[in-house]
């Protein structure tokens, strides 16, 4: 029996830019970011609020883009990895440290790991070992045992402090 | 001697950070889900219910009306197109179901429609009817004479449809000799998944004016995927391009070719336009690979005097409902036969293997494959040999380990290990975990009330498998072809395929070595089976050994072809240049300059400057065939903290010392370990696929099964030893280790820490309070 589908037309502002669509009431915002926007950086990992890899701002708050509706962000500003780095593409601290500190493999969490630690840098600018892995409980890393994204966001919360970053891994 | 990974190597053995990332940071990785062809119609698969059951009939009336459905597409008629799913011998697993279901998620039909909403919405329309069977789901219980068949299509007594055994003479003497002392275990496995973060998916194309088939895929292998949908689909393989585009992990998961495959490949060339399926996460936890859930029933016979004598294994494993081509009651048997014995000098040896066909998903490779029960079989028999006999975890297994001078060493189990550090690393382990005070440590801690223990796991990993016998597991060799443009600018095309492991940066580092290049001029190309030369993709720790072997040949290859056109237009001989930032140079005399970039353009547009006889254009091709195995070794050791009140087990301390070979990257290398190391505390704590006795899944959420979050992985700390092996560069593959070796050392450190032995995974809270409470639960069963 199939449920008929009501459709509304909506809104939102991802990354400074308005983007209007008239969707299914039923899609996530996850699917309207990556079908309707174009902005694939945002990844399904679990589809059921665990995994967090599909993590966003919302307002300046982060959330499960899998488990919000498309309708649920009307009229109101969304931020995703897509708009993390600089207009020149310069990367943002948070980038740097997780570029440096290798914590991303396969780096299909990686967007929403960026931005839990965005969100939650915002909060808590000089955060403990202890208050880094707890906040990350919210993200699953299948690739790198989290040893690598822990380091990064300390040092990314280093760098946002201003202070000289730590334990740069050396490369290009 | 191994050859030398460059005259100066600028890059290999650096932390150079990865070249692929700035990609993936700003969110412009491109996985098969952001593969957005126009025109697409996406498609929901009609899965089985039941664990066994006959299928009276199909009614999609209702689908096939909805003017959203493209197509619907049942078993039946994918049989009459004779398409099917090709790759295992006796009982196929069908692209779609016909007339019997034998696992709880066997995809039965595929509905196509507009979009993945439509999709689902039409398959929850399709009425399946059943009529259920008899189910077999416990591996045991389905041995047993009057236990129901688990696939009708493929009646075995018992359900064994696999069975192998081997014993060396005198092994039966040496276990009745009184004077032996034999420990015995039955070590059970649970059962796991790859899971990697990006479910499977599959993108394929049409293309009417060619008759060719392009596809998209999340795999490991684009051309075992490739060769796969061509026999399937009855194209010849030049009609067929596999794209892998950015894979968001495999861990072996993504090797084989699933079902979903071939019905989404037949589907894009009956519809003439792209059609997509992503995998759902639930739908992956009933249909992607299962893993482990093996027994081993092992006994080992040790001296008084503490030196291991001989082992015994009945190696009991579940293909699941299908043997796959490479089922995992294949995979995780035959191959541990190859490394039972471990890095220890063991003399007799027998073993005997059951393959079981059994109600549940069938089973495949997750990373390790038999190294971690076959690590915990031979950890775990040499810990109860010490206990029993009073002698020191560590004096006995140095006592029993090939050493240094002993290499290569002619195994037991018929394999030659090439030369290691078995007793350097378990010695340094135990220095940086602090084994000589550790006793104290505990006697301390225990005065506090705190239970501490230590844990230990020596292994040896089989990597970068060469030529094996007549029926290869993986192809034996693999292929690198590099070029250098006009510009100077390096290209190599390279047939192994990332899905994590960093091979545009590890790949491009041993090139920029020998081309003299910085590694930011080197673009590594994979995974496009119409780009690259014919690979085995990456699996099986192969990739930087075979691929990266080939990789340094070819560049070696190309540098004395620059040399030789170098040479010639500063009329110099070629072993009296040097090359450095892509500039060739008389050694000691600066002026004498010619950069690559003048060289490449010498070799494609002005012939008549080249040397006599050298041909024009700037590029080699070149496959490297490993030795059939390439041991890499090391050790894990841990130090954990068990709460008895809660169950709950706290990892203090953990240490990997590996020796993996030469280091192309040791920051790559450290992030493997890492990894696999969470995946050990998953194993051996959190991870299982559990099935009720109908045969139901009832894990199917990532809040059903646990997988590791940041707060149960441990901070590692590191120690590298460097064994150079005889392949180009000195490597060894290592991607695999750490799972092979964690599960164990965490095991063995909650058995120390409670005086207890541990015979089944995974060790729940539940269990351990069982266990430190003394109760006798199911950890021997």
């Amino acid at each position: 029996m199939v449920i008929p589908v009501e459709t509304a037309t909506i809104t939102v502002t991802v990354d400074g830019r308005p983007y209007t669509a008239t969707v299914e009431a039923r899609k996530t915002l996850a699917d309207f970011l990556r079908e309707e926007c174009g902005l694939t950086g945002t990844h399904l990992g679990c589809e059921h609020g665990v995994c967090g890899a599909c993590t966003v701002l919302l307002n300046d708050s982060a959330v499960r883009s899998c488990l919000t509706f498309a309708i649920q962000a009307d009229g109101q500003e969304v931020m995703t990895v897509e708009g993390l780095a600089a207009p020149d593409g310069t990367l943002h601290p948070i980038q740097q440290a997780f570029w440096e500190n290798h914590a991303l493999q396969c780096a299909f969490c990686t967007s929403g790991f960026l931005m839990t630690t965005y969100a939650f840098l915002k909060e808590n600018p000089n955060p403990s070992e202890e208050e880094i892995r707890e906040t990350l409980t919210g993200n699953i890393c299948r690739c790198t045992g989290y040893q690598n994204i822990v380091a990064a966001v300390a040092d990314a919360a280093a760098r946002l402090r201003g202070e000289k970053h730590t334990q740069p891994v050396g490369g290009v | 001697m191994s050859a030398p990974i460059a005259t100066r190597p600028q890059f290999a053995g650096q932390r150079i950070k990865r070249l692929e990332d700035p990609r993936f940071l700003t969110g412009h990785g491109q996985y098969v889900a952001d593969i957005q062809l126009s025109g697409t119609v996406h498609v929901a698969f009609v899965r089985s219910n039941y664990a066994h059951a006959h299928i009276k009939g199909i009614n999609a009336e209702e689908a096939r009306k909805d003017p959203r459905c493209f197509a619907v597409l049942t078993g039946a008629e994918l049989a009459q197109a004779k398409v099917f799913l090709p790759g295992a011998q006796n009982a196929p697993l069908p692209a779609l179901a016909i007339d019997e279901v034998c696992y709880v998620g066997q995809p039965i039909c595929a509905v196509v429609a507009t979009d993945r909403y439509a999709a689902e919405d039409l398959a929850e329309t399709i009425e399946v009817n059943y009529d259920p069977l008899p189910a077999v789901v416990d591996t045991l219980a389905a041995t047993q004479p009057n236990a129901p068949k688990a696939n009708l299509a493929f009646p075995t007594p018992g359900n064994v449809f696999f069975h192998m055994e081997h014993a060396t003479d005198g092994i039966d003497d040496l276990f009745a000799d009184p004077q032996v002392v034999v420990v015995r275990q039955t070590f059970r496995t649970q059962r796991q998944t790859g899971m990697p973060m990006e479910t499977r998916g599959i993108v394929a194309s049409w293309e009417p004016g060619t008759a060719s088939l392009t596809v998209y895929a999340a795999t490991q292998m684009p051309h075992g995927l490739r060769d796969t949908l061509a026999a399937a689909l009855h194209l010849s393989q030049s009609k067929v391009r596999v794209i892998s585009p950015d894979v968001g992990g495999g861990f072996g998961m993504k090797a084989p070719v699933y079902p979903e495959d071939v019905v989404v490949s037949f589907l894009a060339q009956q519809l003439g336009r792209p059609v997509k399926w992503i995998s759902d996460r639930r739908e992956g936890i009933l249909a992607d690979t299962h893993a482990r859930d093996g027994l081993h029933i092992a006994e080992a016979a040790f001296s008084k005097d503490g030196l291991f004598l001989g082992l015994r294994d009945h190696m009991i494993s579940p293909a699941g409902a299908y043997p796959l081509g490479l089922s995992g009651a294949v995979a995780e048997t035959v191959l541990a036969t190859l490394v039972l014995p471990g890095p220890y000098k063991v003399q007799q040896y027998a073993w005997q293997i059951d393959g079981v066909l059994t109600n549940t998903t069938p089973t495949g490779t997750y990373r390790g494959v038999w190294g971690p029960a076959a690590t915990w079989v031979q950890e775990g028999m040499i810990e109860r040999a010490a206990r029993q006999l009073g002698i020191d975890r560590v004096e006995i297994r140095l006592k029993n380990m090939v050493r240094k001078e002993e290499f290569p060493y002619h195994s037991v189990a018929g394999v030659v290990y090439d030369p290691g550090s078995y007793q350097e690393s378990l010695q340094l382990a135990m220095e940086k975990i602090g084994y000589a005070g550790f006793e104290e440590e505990r006697r301390q801690a225990a005065a506090q009330g705190r239970t501490l223990g230590l844990g230990i796991a020596c292994f040896i990993e089989p990597t970068a498998m060469g030529v094996m016998g007549d029926e290869p597991l993986t192809v034996p060799n693999d292929v690198a072809s590099i070029r250098i443009e006009p510009s100077g600018q390096v290209i190599a095309q390279v047939g192994i395929s990332s899905h994590g492991q960093g091979h545009e940066t590890t790949v491009a580092q041993l090139i920029a070595d020998q081309l003299g290049v910085d590694v930011q001029n080197v673009t590594v190309l994979h995974g496009d089976t119409a780009a690259v030369p014919y690979g085995g993709g990456t699996g099986g720790s192969r990739s930087i050994t075979i691929g990266g072997g080939a990789a340094i040949l070819a560049a070696q290859e190309l540098r004395q072809k620059v040399l030789q056109i170098a040479g010639h237009l500063l009329e110099a001989a070629p072993e009296d240049l040097e090359i450095a930032d892509s500039t060739i140079q008389v050694k000691g005399v600066p002026g004498r300059t010619v950069t690559l970039a003048q060289v490449a353009q010498t070799a494609y547009m002005l012939p008549q400057k080249l040397p006599q006889g050298v041909e024009p254009g700037l590029e080699a091709t070149k496959r490297y065939t490993p030795p059939p195995i390439t041991f890499s070794n090391g050790c894990h050791a841990a130090v954990v903290e068990i709460d008895r009140a809660t169950g709950a087990v706290k990892v203090l301390r953990y240490v990997v010392v590996e020796d993996c070979g030469k280091m192309v990257n040791p920051m790559i290398v450290e992030g493997q370990i890492t990894g696999g190391v969470a995946q050990g505390v998953g194993s051996a704590f959190l991870e299982q696929l559990v099935y009720d006795e109908n045969g139901q899944l009832m894990t199917t959420t990532w809040m059903d099964y646990l997988m590791p979050e940041s707060t149960d992985a441990p901070k590692v700390d590191f120690g590298h030893i460097e064994t150079p092996s005889q392949n180009p560069g000195g490597m060894k593959g290592m991607g695999e280790s750490s799972l092979i070796a964690s599960p164990t050392a965490l095991v063995s450190a909650v058995e120390d820490a409670l005086g207890v032995w541990v015979g089944a995974l995974p060790l729940t809270p539940q269990r351990v309070l069982a266990l430190a409470e003394g109760r006798q639960e199911d950890a021997g069963a």
